[in-house]
């Protein structure tokens, strides 16, 4: 769904960065959460398709999936967020598709039965990195 | 992306006060009513993420519709109404660190105004991220609507926000008083002050209306907008809804 808007952003930010340094872009390395909802293929198809034209074409673009890691700040274990997900209702489910920061809402510690969860990890889209021939 | 998806809404209304219990959900309410009501486009936002109310206001349940390009709020009253309760449904919402803005940002990003002709932003008690986040918005025009209650808490805690509004990115509009009771003598004196003190207009003083209550029980926008109140309200602010 908001995977052309993802892309589009990742093209302008990185030539905007390409442009303030003045350098030609070498290669892109883009990590996509577990959690951001995003189909993956689907962004690195737009992103060889949406990149002609751009300082991004010729560039390496490298998008690799990022596992979700969420901390329980009551006994601080660490948890994958498939480990929470499955006790969780159809509603909940769908509910964490949108929003995954509602995991407290739904879902709590299975070491400690307390819900107060941060998502450390997977939750976002990040450019890892961007090389340039400067 | 947020930029984008408010690149066709006209005017941001803010409603604020920093402090809670003062009214804001039902003045945002009744503005964002009265402004369809009026044949403008208009949107809620509710940016209240700890404790949101504006769906149970309009009446709104059930996930939001996944369209074409971003979530489609649903429209009640003529209002398209965004809330995490939405998807929370009623579910406490327990938030660590910087939980409640990400989930506003999350849903800016997400949903699909389509053109708002103004959207009623439904603010959160406090001075945070929240507030930090929607006053340094990248839109032309941004303005807050201050709404306290006549008392020394209430104002004090109202004086905060008028101070940081000061100087910045988003127009103070003005004071709202709600809840006013007393002689006409004395009426509203803690809203005008502060209206004077700031150099801002006193927009005006909603009457403490109990058949706003009875409205709210029944969740539906239109009960809310036959109230003195809300007629009060859409008088005052007629003229600042349009962009």
């Amino acid at each position: 769904m908001h995977e052309l808007s993802l892309v589009q952003g990742i093209i302008n930010a990185v030539n905007e960065t390409a442009s303030e340094r003045e350098g030609r872009v070498l290669s892109v390395r883009i990590g996509v959460g577990e959690l951001a909802q995003f189909d993956i293929r689907l962004v690195r198809g737009l992103l060889n398709d949406l990149k002609k034209g751009t300082p991004l074409e010729g560039a390496r673009i490298t998008v690799a999936a990022e596992k979700s890691r969420v901390k329980c700040l009551s006994c601080g274990k660490i948890w994958d967020f498939q480990e929470l997900a499955g006790p969780m209702s159809g509603d909940e489910r769908e509910m964490m598709h949108f929003l995954p920061e509602l995991l407290n809402s739904c879902s709590r510690c299975p070491n400690c039965s307390k819900s107060y969860f941060e998502i450390e990890q997977g939750r976002s889209v990040r450019i890892i990195e961007v090389v340039l021939d400067t | 992306m947020i930029d984008q998806r408010l690149a066709r809404t006209k005017r941001i209304l803010l409603v604020m006060s920093g402090k809670g219990g003062v009214g804001k959900s039902v003045v945002s309410a009744a503005l964002a009513g009265s402004a369809a009501a009026s044949g403008l486009r208009a949107g809620l936002m509710d940016a209240d993420i700890y404790g949101p109310s504006s769906a149970l206001l309009f009446g709104a349940k059930g996930l939001p519709a996944e369209g074409e390009s971003g979530l489609v709020p649903p429209t009640l009253g003529g209002v398209k109404v965004m809330s995490v309760d939405l998807f929370a449904s009623g579910r406490p919402i327990p938030l660590a660190g910087s939980g409640a803005n990400e989930i506003l940002l999350e849903l800016l990003a997400l949903t699909d105004w389509g053109t708002l002709d103004c959207l009623v932003v439904d603010m959160p008690p406090a001075t945070g991220d929240i507030m930090l986040t929607l006053t340094s918005l990248r839109k032309e025009d941004v303005g807050a609507v201050v709404v306290t209650m006549p008392d020394r808490l209430s104002t004090s805690v109202a004086h905060r926000v008028l101070d940081l509004l000061r100087g910045g990115r988003v127009t103070t509009i003005g004071v709202l008083g709600n809840m006013i009771r007393g002689s006409a003598k004395n009426k509203g004196s803690g809203p005008r002050k502060l209206a004077e003190e700031f150099d801002v207009p006193l927009l005006g003083l909603l009457p403490y209306d109990p058949s706003v209550s009875i409205a709210v029980e029944k969740g539906n926008i239109d009960s809310l907008l036959r109230t003195r109140f809300a007629r009060t309200l859409s008088r005052s602010m007629s003229d600042h809804l349009r962009p």
